[in-house]
């Protein structure tokens, strides 16, 4: 079956059940986009289809209905996201395991609403875990991303 | 925003069921349901109407889907501060689709802890559908009221009921989840025995 990530056509070989997230990462050898729990508990596998956020561990290949965008394709080293230009200024990461996932959802929320509230951050974010506790700098650093892309 | 052409999809869409066909829709003949059998069918209906599988997500303009039910112990708001908006689909925070994506491939039970998944976009009820917690007598006056039950008769509840798969989900939960007690076609069978004589409720 054929699925396009990052604007890049790829046609893979396996079971219609396997999720996205085993695509992307065994099949394709996008490892950017993490594996935590498996079952849409913490949001370290958040990717785009269509834009929309989806936890790629849920979603079965054979159904995927959408261009998928992964870290990988939203930003690159010479052209940060406006994000990830904003997590490196505010230094969210500790660890680092989560920060994929956490990207994308911010992403995906500034795409849809670029003046988010704190409640808005905050109940939009909280599907997606960072066991560092690093929140309040992913709150800063939505902060300011949020500001750029006004700006933009 | 993007968001409110969601929201104008979303409630577009609610209109939009499946195929469904997989229950007979037949009424019992006119006359032949007595109040006191109806009456019992709608206790019935409200063992399914006030389930977990059912009413966790009958919630109010709260918009915060429930965690109830034997799995869960004690009630609580769904998990993750999730909040489905006055669109009812959380397409203001986060789409129920993120995580409860569309499923169009049956993989039998789902690990537990896991979203419940149909081919279906998941979603609140709407808002006037608000029976979590609700009592029986409540229910009953809410589901009899076409302003309240989205101007349907109960031949057209029945329907409803056999055309929404999330509906359909909460009979077949899988994931260490309880189901919703008779079958759907039970249910169907007394939503029709409740409609054919007179849909009373109790405080009539």
């Amino acid at each position: 079956m054929k699925l396009t990530v990052n604007g890049t056509e790829h046609e893979v070989e396996v079971d219609p059940n396997m999720p996205l997230l085993w695509v992307l990462r065994d099949e394709i050898g996008l490892t950017g986009t993490k594996y935590g729990c498996g079952i849409a508990q913490c949001g370290a596998c958040t990717v785009h289809v269509d834009g929309q956020a989806v936890r790629s561990c849920q979603v079965a290949i054979g159904d995927l209905n959408g261009d998928v965008t992964t870290i990988e394709g939203i930003g690159n080293p010479e052209t940060l996201h406006a994000v990830q230009e904003s997590w490196v200024e505010h230094q969210v990461a500790q660890c680092g395991y989560c920060q994929s996932g956490q990207i994308m959802q911010a992403a995906s929320m500034l795409e849809f609403n670029p003046d988010p509230s704190d409640d808005v951050i905050d109940a939009v974010m909280s599907g997606n875990l960072c066991r560092c506790g690093t929140y309040p700098r992913i709150r800063a650093a939505v902060k300011t991303a949020a500001a750029k892309i006004r700006e933009a | 925003m993007k968001y409110l052409m969601i929201l104008a999809a979303s409630l577009i869409g609610t209109q939009a069921f499946a195929a469904g066909e997989t229950v007979e829709i037949n009424p019992p003949a006119e006359g032949s349901i007595s109040t006191e059998d109806a009456l019992a069918a709608w206790d019935r209906i409200y063992e399914v109407a006030s389930h977990p599988r059912c009413s966790n997500c009958h919630v109010g303009p709260s918009n915060l889907p429930m965690w109830s039910g034997p799995s869960y112990g004690k009630a609580r708001p769904h998990g993750m501060n999730i909040n489905a908006g006055e669109s009812r689909v959380g397409a203001e925070f986060v789409q129920c689709s993120t995580c409860h994506a569309y499923r169009e491939i049956a993989t039998g039970d789902r690990l537990e802890h896991s979203a419940p998944q149909v081919a279906m976009d998941w979603r609140l009820a709407p808002v006037e559908a608000e029976w979590f917690g609700k009592s029986s007598v409540e229910v009953c006056n809410q589901l009899r009221n076409p302003e309240l039950n989205g101007d349907r008769d109960y031949l057209a509840i029945a329907s409803h009921l056999d055309h929404d798969l999330i509906l359909h989900w909460a009979w077949n939960p899988g994931a260490g989840r309880e189901p919703a007690p008779y079958s759907l076609q039970e249910h169907v069978n007394d939503v029709l025995a409740w409609g054919v004589g007179g849909m009373p409720c109790a405080n009539d």
